[in-house]
């Protein structure tokens, strides 16, 4: 496909006591209701944040008024494919990229995943605890991917060492916790390993086909289009970021939240039938995504609640607070699995709604079903009830188990 | 009950067809399928569902004369 032009728009990083003050990692919903409650809008010099549903879900649909070319920061060199492609271009590259993630598709992947959700839970069941972060959340997603790509088990530190170098750099260089000149350092480094990693794959695949997405995407054809190198590098360089960190995330809010509130955790162990329902109110509730991937104005924007945004100007999205709204639910602070409106925007809205979506709902659901099947009475572990979101997606530090 | 579904909006949540099968098809891309049938009375409630749980607005119920 034609190459993406390498200009993106530059987004000043918001400071990260601004960010502090408006995202309260723990317990985020009490703060969304203030900030919902003032007009929905922070607009600081640098980007403007947006907490109003309707505002935001307006940024979300219009891509013609609010464009995603903007630089991560993410040690990528060219934009992320598609996340960081306007349409029309992107609209191609979803047509190519959705039927691989539809539901049909990721229905065939229920029985693979099953097994593999099993198997980490056999290493540690009969130990009586865990620690879930490690033990288990973060690992899963990443066995999934590795299963998707036709990769054998032991590439797994490979893969876990790409996730921490972009979304976890202090792993990897202990300097760079809150030091973003290190976090930089790291990425960058973390970036070409992560093309070198997946350019050798594509030769690979090219010369030996088999059953993995790589090799799908070398013979996709979307009206006469063929996927270049570059092309596949890019999108594999977001699987590794939206992927394998996400899910982990998620899965660390949900058990975090399960083991702390014993009624609905009785709910899921004793009427598995409604975790399709208790995945989408965790989702809402948590919301582990809280906010969208920065859109700049294209021209001077009135949003639908009447702030002015100036062309040029990033708007920052938050989807945990629009999951939050009164109107939107009703009675948004509750937690209810039986919970029958539940429109939230957890993976995001318009269309960069995310790609992933249905591959992460049967992953949460997989593991919801399995893991209370097996071990349906659990709690934290005692002497760790202190639980740590640290800054960056919402997740729980070693979040310790025991039952 | 004649439902319209704004394939311009719907961005391939999946929340209707999940919910209420019955109804709500997906295509082979997994945005909801347009072409739905008239639903009838007894299972409009169920429709609904599929109506209040998309996040992008996209399913409306016919007014008289669409």
């Amino acid at each position: 496909m034609s190459g993406l032009e390498s200009e993106v728009a530059a987004v000043a990083l918001p400071r990260e006591e601004l960010l502090a003050s408006l995202y309260e990692m723990a317990k985020p919903q009490p703060r969304y209701r203030e900030l919902l409650a003032d007009h929905g809008l922070v607009q600081t010099e640098a980007v403007a944040f947006s907490f109003d549903r309707e505002n935001t879900q307006f940024v979300l649909r219009n891509h013609d008024l609010f464009s995603s070319r903007v630089e991560m920061h993410l040690g990528n060199v060219r934009p992320l494919i598609p996340l960081n492609v306007d349409p029309p271009g992107h609209s191609k590259y979803r047509k190519l990229l959705d039927p691989m993630f539809a539901p049909r598709r990721m229905e065939a992947q229920e029985g693979d995943l099953t097994k593999r959700a099993n198997k980490l839970i056999d290493a540690f069941i009969d130990r009586g605890e865990c620690n879930f972060t490690e033990d288990f959340a973060e690992l899963f997603p990443s066995m999934v991917f590795l299963g998707l790509l036709g990769l054998p088990e032991d590439e797994l530190p490979m893969f876990l060492r790409m996730r921490n170098g972009i979304l976890h750099p202090e792993k990897i260089d202990p300097n760079a916790y809150g030091d973003f000149d290190v976090i930089a350092q790291v990425r960058k480094a973390m970036g070409q390993e992560i093309y070198e990693y997946f350019g050798d794959l594509v030769d690979r695949r090219r010369l030996e086909p088999g059953d993995d997405i790589i090799t799908r995407f070398l013979d996709a054809d979307v009206d006469g289009d063929k996927l270049s190198k570059e092309d596949i590098l890019d999108i594999m360089f977001l699987f590794v970021i939206a992927g394998l960190d996400t899910v982990s995330d998620s899965l660390t809010c949900f058990f975090a939240y399960l083991a702390t509130h014993p009624n609905h955790r009785r709910q899921i162990a004793q009427d598995p039938a409604i975790i399709p329902s208790a995945v989408e109110e965790l989702l809402r509730w948590e919301t582990p995504v809280p906010s969208g991937v920065p859109r700049v104005a294209t021209r001077d924007v009135t949003l639908p609640k009447g702030q002015k945004i100036a062309a040029g100007c990033p708007v920052s999205v938050s989807y945990g607070a629009a999951d939050v709204e009164q109107e939107a639910f009703g009675d948004p602070f509750e937690v209810r699995f039986d919970r029958e409106d539940n429109p939230h925007i957890a993976f995001g809205a318009g269309v960069h709604r995310c790609l992933g979506s249905h591959l992460a709902r049967r992953e949460l659901r997989i593991t919801l079903r399995e893991w209370h099947r097996r071990i349906p009475d659990y709690g934290l572990k005692p002497g760790h009830e202190e639980l740590e979101y640290p800054p960056g997606l919402r997740h729980v530090k070693d979040l310790m188990l025991s039952w | 009950m004649k439902l319209v579904v704004n394939t311009e909006v719907c961005s391939g949540h999946g929340r209707c067809y999940s919910l209420v099968p019955e109804i709500f098809e997906p295509d082979d891309n997994g945005y909801c399928d347009p072409n739905i049938a008239d639903v009838p009375p007894e299972l409009e409630a169920r429709a609904m569902i599929g109506v209040n749980n998309c996040p992008e607005d996209a399913i409306s119920v016919a007014k008289d004369g669409d």
